[in-house]
């Protein structure tokens, strides 16, 4: 694969953008479409820097919603991966369980999940907490699956343990997989925290977004529909950053 | 010369189908043996049986006298696909086998040098596998064999998936470091050619049911190399008579 210079890539990207940006902006000025209902960029943009600071505080909120979610997700998928992994009782009782709660419509549950958790922080946690799960462990499974059988028996060979087999051969072998449910998951937990907002919160971004355009303040709504995806976009590549230390993945 | 490995009546079912029948022989210290056989015929399941990796029904495997049941650290196994480790580099995929077993005896700095440099892999210490070519990862894997000291080497047809060109070398590099430890190597191949050039014995087996069916003693002079050593007339006439014993002439 040839690849163009990265400055040439992203100058093209930036200038199609920008054309995108200017026929919006003149699109909606020509057209005289009311600016409650899509407003140009220009207002959207002077809004972000006018609301930067409940932007950020929310936004914030949001976060730590996201970021808690998360890690329970990891912290409690990972291993609940490894059981039905390694217990064919477990692959028969927690495995199919899981399938089937995860056949809920976890958007439906959240009025359920704000009345047992209240409008705080719990509740939103458990939201981004509920849809980030299960592809972490479906993920975990498949890689704790992936390890291929010769080099089991090369480990057998070699008169490595069970435990040996599992920490240096198995987990190493499964990151590759887990990181990309993790890649998954991240987005997942932040439309999950947001939508916890939606339904019943006093903060966070997603209740500055119903908020917002309840009031008719539609700039300021597209300005916290931005900083949702920012984040979200932020998020993500923080989790494919550690993509660098598993560089064997493509060997 | 008393047997290093003894097999006797040894037989192999896989799910009631039989893959080895009656496979009995003596390989002695310092011998250099290879298994030749078409594809198919279970010598790769007998390396297995001999290796304790696959447990068997009939007859006795012994190790220096006692029955073979589990894998043994004075062992080492150099299996048809590298099995490197993506994720350690050279140096680490060489202690691997040191590494995981309590039992194994690790070189010390100077006889790791020692070691990477038998292999032609000085400056690669750092390197992972997916910067080495086929070769040297193969290489990396019979010294990973060779860092835990063992008596034997059991080697499943190390080279069979190289291009024949890097194959010749590599032969040329285990007779290399054969001649100048002579561990006991039992060697794994369907190619004549290569079983002649390395052994002292050459096992014929049989088509499955794999049995043994010919013990050819290979008195070719050493130290072997292989452009000189398929010069020699009497190599021919060793690939002639294998060949016959394979049913391919």
């Amino acid at each position: 694969m040839t690849r163009a210079p990265f400055g040439r890539d992203a100058a093209i990207s930036a200038g199609f953008f920008f054309a995108l940006g200017l026929a919006w902006e003149f699109g909606v000025r020509w057209s005289g479409v009311a600016s409650y209902l899509l407003p140009p960029p220009s207002a959207i943009l002077g809004e972000l820097w006018q609301s930067r600071s409940p932007i950020l505080a929310q936004s914030l909120v949001t976060l730590t919603e996201v970021f808690w979610g998360f890690l329970i997700a990891v912290a409690l998928g990972v291993p609940i991966a490894a059981l039905i992994h390694f217990s064919r009782t477990a692959k028969r009782t927690v495995y199919p369980l899981f399938v089937a709660l995860q056949s809920i419509p976890k958007i439906g549950l959240a009025p359920l999940i704000v009345v047992w958790f209240g409008y705080g922080l719990a509740s939103k946690l458990m939201m981004a907490f509920l849809f980030a799960f299960f592809p972490i462990i479906i993920a975990t499974l498949g890689g704790l699956a992936s390890t291929p059988a010769h080099l089991e028996e090369h480990f057998r060979a070699l008169r490595a343990t069970p435990m040996q087999g599992f920490w240096r051969l198995r987990v190493p072998a499964a990151l590759p997989s887990f990181l990309d449910g993790c890649k998954v998951a991240m987005p997942l937990a932040v439309i999950g925290a947001v939508v916890g907002e939606f339904v019943g919160s006093n903060d966070g971004l997603g209740n500055l977004i119903l908020t917002a355009s309840g009031s008719g303040h539609t700039t300021l709504t597209f300005a916290a529909l931005i900083a949702v995806t920012v984040l979200s976009l932020l998020l993500f590549y923080g989790v494919a950053y550690w993509e660098r230390f598993i560089w064997w993945r493509a060997a | 010369m008393s047997a290093v490995i003894s097999l006797s009546g040894a037989g192999k079912l896989f799910g009631g189908r039989r893959v080895l029948e009656n496979v009995s022989a003596e390989i002695g210290a310092s011998e250099f043996v290879s298994i030749l056989g078409p594809s198919g015929c279970g010598k790769s399941t007998l390396l297995r049986l001999i290796a304790g990796l696959v447990p068997f029904e009939e007859g006795h495997i012994r190790f220096n006298g006692a029955d073979v049941t589990a894998p043994s650290a004075d062992m080492g196994f150099v299996f048809q696909t590298s099995n490197l480790l993506p994720w350690l580099n050279v140096r680490d995929n060489l202690l691997l086998g040191v590494d995981l077993d309590p039992a194994a005896k690790r070189p010390d700095a100077a006889a790791l040098a020692d070691l990477v440099e038998t292999l032609g892999l000085t400056g690669f210490e750092d390197s992972h596998p997916h910067q080495l070519s086929g070769g040297m990862r193969h290489r990396v894997a019979i010294g990973q064999a060779l860092a835990r000291g063992p008596q034997v080497l059991l080697m499943d047809e190390p080279f069979g998936a190289l291009d024949a060109l890097t194959r010749d070398r590599l032969n040329m590099e285990l007779l290399r470091i054969w001649q100048r430890d002579r561990k006991t190597v039992v060697l794994v191949t369907h190619s004549i050619a290569e079983a002649v050039l390395l052994s002292d014995r050459v096992l014929v087996m049989s088509e499955r049911p794999g049995t043994i069916v010919e013990d050819v003693r290979i008195d070719l002079p050493r130290p072997r190399d292989p452009s000189v050593t398929r010069e020699n007339p009497a190599f021919g006439d060793y690939v002639v008579r294998l060949s016959k014993l394979m049913g391919v002439a």
